[in-house]
């Protein structure tokens, strides 16, 4: 499967990505971001990398077709060596609280589903909350309220408080997506929060 | 409830007990079982069982079970592992009540094909089957008692609403030593061991149904079967409030994960989601398990703001800063309740919560002040402390705070620290039924989980 297959099939399950493009050229690169309307970020698409921002693989916020192409080599030139599937060129994200809402199948349990303070400290911070799917609107509230980010995410210094009912849907849809599927793993982080909705940056999941 | 959970009654409340593996050789098991039985005044019949004896402890020797004239509702078996199966064969045809294996040497040592003829002939007869590799059980109601432990060395509760669930032998013996020590009494105590025929959450469904049960200690290393427990807490847990103890919290996930899930999502963290989702309290070791079991004697809470009454000014700030970290709410009295405090404390005293005594203050001033709390309704659960050090404190404490913790309008903890003198106060209270504590910090965490278990009642019946 490749990360473009893996996309497509969280869009059938009614995932809504941000608008996105695998590119293999620099101009296919140029012309993606210009149908999807600038500002974009890149990121290197490569079986051989796992943690992209560590390597310069991820740029963000390229407002120009000049910055663009710059950044196009430059992430070319930071996977030298390394397989490359190409570039992946995305819209830009919205700016607010970044969460991670990820999947595991415990041998136990079964399903179950990780809410958390997202990027790239997931696993720094462990500020996560677990439940079992399939799971109510009540416990996706229940979890937000375990997190220390729960001020955040109630607004806290003059913000609004994040979209619940898009934090809702998008955990249930995950849970009917990890069941559905028989997903042994899943990622999705960051997505990002803000008192409109939310956008799901970057997705990964294995069977 | 399944026909073969319901069977355990047999188990539990037996009027004849056979005895596998009984013998006349001191401190083996089977001598132990036959002891403990007899001494402890068991009431019903008990057939020793083993082909080497005619006759023990002046009973009648049978060969086997089916030997044994007329109905027998409990077998507690205490022989080698390979001789089990065909015991449990002729258990099933004698129409047994349900059977006990203390014996090891089943899935543990990797023999699940002598486990797996056991469960065959259990399911297919009915028979309730608890352990293999187990204490078994022990009743303070019927005084069966399959705990092969000699009950000088270790102490067997009283009868009481506290049923205990355990996976391991060795914490149950501990827990069941402990409770007896504390005073608390116990509904059943269940040591399953191997769980092959009936599971963690088979009992937990049979004690939802026990008359006698108030409350569930479940002491877990590993589930039979996951979803299963989840499914059996959600259920019983509505209807009596489960505590658990988890054992094995390895942190970590698995090695080699692919995702940042995969890294930090180990087997603990599904339990504890599994905990929350079924609003179970977890208990942070032996000695909270304790803590929390205790103050479930008490009425549910209709909120969460404390009055605190105590006798030592800093105990009453310590107190408070523990129920701001623990979420709870420092009650505001009302002003006839301040006016009425105002009447009890000397001139230069302070009405405010906490409610400060002094120490110069006696048992009286305790009396009253507890009266005017239980009708402040803006007062929802009361903190006691009491230094028993000072000199006016004496033994008529004890039946204040023992009409206080029997009120049942509101729910009371109290807090007693010191050394030898105030240690023999709390096991006086403890034995009363007064839930007591040596630390701000455990009586208000206990106290916690109560509220939030009556949080969780009140919305089930709003629903």
């Amino acid at each position: 499967m490749t990360l473009i297959d893996d996309f497509a099939l969280l869009e059938r399950y009614g995932f809504k990505l941000l608008p996105y493009h695998l590119a293999r050229s620099e101009a296919e690169a140029s012309d993606a971001a210009r149908r999807i309307g600038y500002p974009v970020a890149m990121k290197i698409v490569s079986p051989d990398i796992q943690h992209k921002t560590d390597l310069g693989g991820v740029k963000v916020n390229l407002k120009s077709e000049e910055a663009l192409r710059l950044a196009y080599k430059e992430i070319l030139q930071s996977a030298s060596g390394k397989r490359v599937d190409g570039v992946l060129v995305q819209k830009m994200a919205r700016k607010g609280v970044e969460l991670i809402i990820g999947g595991k199948k415990d041998p136990q349990f079964g399903h179950m589903i990780v809410l958390g303070l997202g990027g790239i400290y997931v696993e720094i911070f462990r500020d996560i909350s677990a439940r079992i799917c399939p799971l109510v609107g009540q416990d996706v509230e229940e979890m937000v309220a375990e997190l220390k980010v729960h001020p955040l995410l109630e607004g806290a210094r003059g913000k609004k408080p994040i979209n619940k009912k898009s934090l809702q849907e998008l955990v249930i849809r995950s849970c009917r997506f990890m069941q559905s599927e028989d997903i042994k793993e899943m990622d999705l982080n960051p997505v990002v929060f803000d008192e409109d909705g939310c956008d799901i940056v970057d997705a990964r999941f294995g069977r | 409830m399944e026909k073969i959970v319901q069977n355990l009654k047999s188990v539990f409340a037996p009027k004849s007990v056979a005895i596998v593996g009984a013998s006349s050789t001191p401190n083996k098991i089977g001598n132990v079982l036959m002891k403990n039985l007899l001494d402890n005044k068991f009431q019903g019949k008990v057939f020793p069982v083993n082909p080497k004896y005619q006759e023990l402890f002046g009973l009648k020797c049978y060969p086997k079970v089916s030997d044994i004239p007329g109905k027998v509702d409990c077998v507690i078996i205490a022989t080698p592992a390979e001789t089990v199966p065909g015991i449990i064969d002729d258990c099933a045809s004698k129409k047994a009540g349900g059977a006990v294996i203390l014996s090891g040497g089943f899935e543990e040592v990797k023999r699940e094909d002598l486990a797996s003829r056991i469960r065959e002939t259990a399911r297919k007869s009915g028979l309730p089957v608890v352990g293999p590799n187990c204490l078994g059980v022990f009743n303070p109601y019927s005084k069966v008692d399959s705990v092969f432990l000699p009950a000088y060395k270790l102490q067997r509760p009283g009868p009481g609403g506290i049923a205990f669930v355990t996976q391991s032998g060795a914490v149950g013996s501990t827990v069941m030593d402990l409770a007896a020590y504390y005073g608390l009494g116990l509904s059943k105590f269940i040591s399953y061991g191997n769980g092959t025929v009936l599971d963690e959450s088979d009992y937990l469904e049979y004690l939802m149904h026990d008359k006698e049960t108030e409350v569930i200690i479940l002491y877990i290393e590993g589930a039979k079967d996951g979803r299963k427990l989840l499914a059996a807490m959600k259920k019983v847990n509505r209807v009596k409030p489960i505590i658990a103890l988890k054992a094995g919290k390895g942190s970590g996930g698995q090695a080699a994960a692919m995702s940042h899930t995969g890294n930090i999502a180990g087997s603990y963290l599904a339990y504890q989601a599994a905990f929350k989702q079924a609003k179970v309290a977890e208990a942070d070791g032996i000695l909270e398990v304790f803590d929390f079991v205790k103050i479930f004697n008490q009425p549910m809470p209709k909120g969460k703001r404390i009055g605190i009454i105590t006798n030592g000014g800093g105990l009453g700030v310590l107190t408070t800063d523990c129920i701001e970290s623990q979420g709870l709410e420092l009650a505001k009295f009302s002003e006839g309740t301040k006016k009425e405090f105002a009447a009890i404390l000397p001139a230069y005293g302070n009405v405010n919560n906490p409610l400060d005594l002094v120490a110069d203050s006696g048992v009286e001033a305790y009396d009253k002040a507890i009266d005017a709390m239980m009708r402040d309704d803006l007062i929802d659960a009361l903190i006691i402390i009491v230094l028993t050090q000072t000199p006016p404190i004496d033994e008529r404490i004890i039946h204040v705070l023992s009409r206080a913790s029997d009120d049942r309008r509101k729910p009371v903890v109290t807090i007693s620290i010191g050394g030898t003198q105030t240690e023999t106060y709390r096991k006086i209270f403890e034995s009363k039924g007064i839930p007591s504590y040596n630390s701000p910090r455990a009586a208000v965490r206990a106290l916690e989980r109560l509220i939030t278990y009556s949080e969780y009642q009140r919305k089930l019946k709003e629903r």
